[in-house]
């Protein structure tokens, strides 16, 4: 019995002094002061303590954790490729402070800002002397901070290319469908589901606009519809851009339908394109096709043989059958490179 | 009357990858398009210019390995990422034209045809024969900048400067006088000489580069 509450004050005493910092100016201290601040503001939140409080103590709480990070990993020399961590580190708490709590798109000014920050975690203290003077570093350090502020500012330039390429592929998303393998700026890691263009959008959309019209009409008024090839063409580019305008992209003005009857014994094989004109992978660019098969059939029903006339018994009506694949094709459908205006 | 095919939805031949239950690959496929190869083309880049120039500002100033290393570094850091900037900056004000030729440069390394697509030689040229005098003008600037963050402006003061025998310590002092005369003439020639090693093999390297086969890509 003796032994164990032996063992047990001997445990305690440990850890007290694991816990315990060594010195009173140590980051340990900050980081309790951190968490003691923290506790405080959730005391207030609580109590319900005006946002001002609430908010200043958080602050301390963010301040000091970062502070005694920072501190924690430089006492401890941690170093990556012989690179000191802390003031990444420190810059990197700062910045989740400073953005974290604007919400929505916060990771942008964030990861955009964190080297810029880290290199003020460096540069104040060497500029800055304890009792807030500004102080003259010597030369050397001068030229180091130098070099290290551009550093920063081409790091920061490099996260904001990549929210540009981001912006870029939200603005016209029909660009991740394409391959980026030639290119010499950007990298995709393989074997990530890729979104389908927006062309096969623009293609269901005219195929429902084809049914409506000519599925299940009498064959000759569909002979007739087909007739008028290009006023259909236009209504259809103008059905499909009024559905596509609420959520309109940048990149619809560089999509084009078309679509070509071509016969096929009774019926006609119908070849929907939708025409990508915007920036393409392949030199020649690229359409997706979808092949529908218009068939005219015979439905006479008995009760129609009865009343109708004679001679038209065995009306012809329109039969519209669509593949559901859309598949891709480089090139233009009609050969010729059409320069398009946009 | 609708008589779909009975098959699975596929799209176009890039759609239906079955996704795997790996977190990295989610991971992965959020972040989407990655400027890596951007990133890792401009380090050798950089590397590239800043020992030649390096090997320059050395010969031209007579300064110290270690002291042309830092200026070097100093100013060709400064002058790309003060470039990405300018980039980033007129990107996004550009004609929506010229902006997807730029889109389509980055992404599939090729220009589209447009309307821009007979112009975009010529304008190529022009803002590359641009950027030559605007870097060397900033690299310029930044060399006097330094020096004077350096407290370097009127002599040359370095621990190298000042070692040296007595010979190389006279021709010193003379060439100063020589620059008090003539301004900021040696440095403005020993940065322009610096620029233009540097360019053209930042531009050799580039066509290498884009030589298909090189590097793998």
């Amino acid at each position: 019995m003796v032994g164990f509450f032996g063992f047990l004050r001997q445990t305690l005493v440990e850890l007290w002094q694991a816990v315990l910092p060594p010195r009173y100016f140590s980051w340990q201290t900050v980081i309790y002061m951190s968490l003691f601040s923290w506790l405080m503001s959730l005391l207030a939140r609580l109590v319900e303590a005006t946002a001002f409080t609430v908010g200043l103590l958080a602050t301390i709480s963010w301040i000091c954790l970062a502070l005694g990070v920072g501190w924690a990993l430089e006492a401890n020399r941690v170093r990556l490729f012989g690179i000191p961590v802390a003031p990444w580190v420190s810059g990197a708490i700062l910045c989740i402070f400073l953005f974290g709590s604007w919400g929505g798109r916060w990771l942008q000014p964030a990861l955009v800002s964190w080297p810029l920050v880290s290199f003020a975690v460096i540069a104040v203290p060497s500029l800055v002397s304890w009792d807030f003077d500004l102080k003259k570093p010597p030369p050397m350090v001068r030229q180091q901070l130098a070099l290290l502020f551009c550093l920063s500012l081409l790091f920061s330039s490099w996260f904001q290319f990549y929210f540009r390429i981001q912006t870029w592929v939200r603005e016209y998303p029909s660009l991740v469908a394409d391959s980026v393998d030639h290119s010499a700026f950007v990298y995709r890691f393989p074997g990530q589901e890729v979104a389908l263009p927006a062309g096969v959008t623009h293609l269901t959309i005219a195929e429902e606009m084809l049914r409506e019209q000519i599925d299940n009409k009498p064959w000759p008024s569909v002979e007739r519809w087909l007739l008028n090839l290009d006023g259909q063409r236009q209504a259809l580019q103008r059905r499909v851009q009024s559905q596509m305008g609420r959520d309109a992209d940048l990149e619809d003005s560089l999509w084009r339908l078309d679509f070509q009857p071509l016969a096929n014994g009774d019926g006609y094989t119908l070849k929907l394109w939708a025409i990508w004109s915007g920036p393409a992978a392949n030199p020649s660019g690229y359409y997706l096709e979808k092949t529908c098969l218009l068939m005219p059939v015979n439905r006479s029903s008995p009760v129609d043989a009865e009343t109708a006339a004679p001679g038209y018994t065995t009306t012809q009506w329109a039969s519209l059958t669509c593949d559901l694949q859309t598949p891709r094709q480089a090139g233009h459908p009609r050969g010729t490179q059409q320069q398009s205006s946009s | 009357m609708r008589v779909h095919r009975e098959t699975p939805i596929q799209g176009s031949r890039f759609s239906t990858h079955p996704p795997r239950p790996m977190p990295i690959n989610d991971l992965l496929s959020e972040l989407g398009i990655l400027p890596l190869r951007a990133i890792a083309v401009q380090s050798m880049l950089l590397m590239v210019a800043i020992v030649l120039e390096a090997m320059v500002l050395r010969q031209q100033l007579r300064l110290g390995y270690r002291t042309s290393m830092q200026y070097a570094a100093t100013l060709n850091l400064l002058a790309t990422s003060l470039g990405w900037v300018a980039f980033l900056a007129i990107e996004a004000v550009l004609p929506l034209a010229l902006r997807s030729q730029i889109i389509s440069y980055v992404l599939f390394n090729r220009f589209y045809v447009n309307t821009w697509y007979d112009a975009l030689p010529v304008v190529v040229v022009v803002v590359a024969i641009a950027a030559f005098f605007i870097t060397y003008w900033i690299k310029l600037q930044g060399l006097l900048w330094l020096l004077q963050l350096l407290g370097q402006k009127p002599v040359d003061d370095t621990p190298e400067a000042i070692e040296g025998d007595r010979r190389q310590r006279y021709e010193r002092a003379r060439r100063v006088q020589l620059e008090g005369r003539q301004g900021n003439s040696p440095r403005a020639l020993a940065m322009l000489q610096a620029n233009a090693a540097s360019f053209t093999a930042v531009l050799l390297l580039l066509l290498l580069i884009n030589q298909s086969g090189v590097l793998g890509w």
